[in-house]
């Protein structure tokens, strides 16, 4: 989606690799495979040419799926999961690092790339709807028919 | 407004890049991969650089306020980072491009250890030859409000934070050597 003079991108991360790579950061197979299974994605976003520095909280986006709308997992509910689970540190810090960042302002030739769960289950199609304000002024692009692969 | 799809061959294709890059293999690159940036963000309202004193990976303490004097390019990465582990190489090369004039860089790892660093860091061509800290705990991160990585700062001669990076860049770029350079005192 290029939209405003901002570009976003989702690229799915089946379920293999992402569970791999917590388990590689220290996570056991079922905590590693609670996130794997939440249908991962790896995330761009990217002020190419907005009209000043883009500002974005992700719960504010919207995934609408089957008529049903709700946030994207947010970041701070895996790491209290993770807490609860009895994740380690170390463990919780790469995971910490390795999601796409819960709020962040760009200024032009500015981005991220992370890792975000949807939540949805395999197979299921998707809208994402992103939103940022630049100077105030709110801006909303959306990705339709996402497939949640396996 | 428009929307964009995503189709089944692209989640392929972006399944087989995850592949290679959770997997610490070579950086992988493909026409789903986002450029480098060739520029820096000058800050509106610059201020004073938080403290940062960490070891490298031989032990050794490194505290940004001994290179007061010097700007300083300061780059949190980590070597699972994409986008890191892309500009790593480009880092290099403008150390050996205005080091001589006094230009100093410092690359802070969070999360990991020395062996995991020093295996990654080993692969790359040129290798870095700057010092690389290890920020185990995070905390620096923190300190520094750092958001996502990588994300780079750069400290002018008497420690204010003048210019910000977040997301890659190609360092060695014309347009951020000049940013850089004006930084330096005059040849």
């Amino acid at each position: 989606m290029q939209d405003h003079g901002v570009t976003l991108s989702l690229t799915q991360i089946a379920p293999e690799p992402a569970r791999a790579f917590y388990l590689n950061r220290g996570f056991s197979i079922a905590d590693a495979g609670i996130y794997a299974d939440a249908c991962v994605y790896m995330t761009v976003l990217r002020n190419d040419s907005a009209p000043g520095e883009v500002n974005f909280r992700v719960a504010d986006w919207r995934v609408e799926s089957m008529g049903q709308i709700q946030p994207p997992r947010l970041l701070e509910d895996w790491m209290a999961l993770w807490g609860q689970r009895g994740v380690s540190e170390p463990s919780r810090i790469a995971f910490r690092w390795a999601q796409f960042p819960p709020e962040q302002e760009y200024s032009p030739g500015e981005w991220n790339q992370g890792m975000l769960a949807i939540g949805l289950s395999a197979d299921t199609r998707f809208t994402l709807i992103a939103r940022w304000q630049v100077a105030g002024k709110d801006y909303e692009g959306r990705l339709e028919n996402v497939r949640c692969a396996r | 407004m428009f929307a964009a799809r995503a189709n089944s061959a692209r989640q392929l294709l972006g399944a087989a890049l995850m592949s290679c890059s959770v997997g610490l293999t070579a950086p992988a690159r493909s026409a789903e991969t986002p450029p480098l940036t060739h520029g820096l963000t000058p800050l509106p309202n610059p201020s004073a650089a938080p403290a940062l004193a960490l070891p490298d990976l031989d032990g050794k303490i490194h505290d940004l306020t001994a290179l007061k004097g010097k700007p300083v390019v300061v780059n949190f990465w980590a070597t699972w980072c994409p986008p890191c582990r892309r500009e790593m190489p480009s880092l290099e090369r403008l150390r050996q491009t205005l080091g001589s004039r006094g230009l100093e860089v410092l690359a802070v790892d969070v999360g990991e250890d020395a062996d995991t660093v020093f295996a990654f860091t080993g692969q790359l061509e040129p290798a870095p030859n700057y010092p690389l800290l290890l920020d185990r705990d995070s905390a620096a991160m923190q300190r520094w409000k750092v958001k996502g990585l990588p994300t780079t700062f750069v400290v002018d001669a008497q420690g204010i934070i003048v210019f910000r990076a977040v997301g890659g860049r190609e360092f060695d770029h014309a347009a951020i050597v000049e940013q850089l350079t004006r930084l330096l005192p005059p040849q």
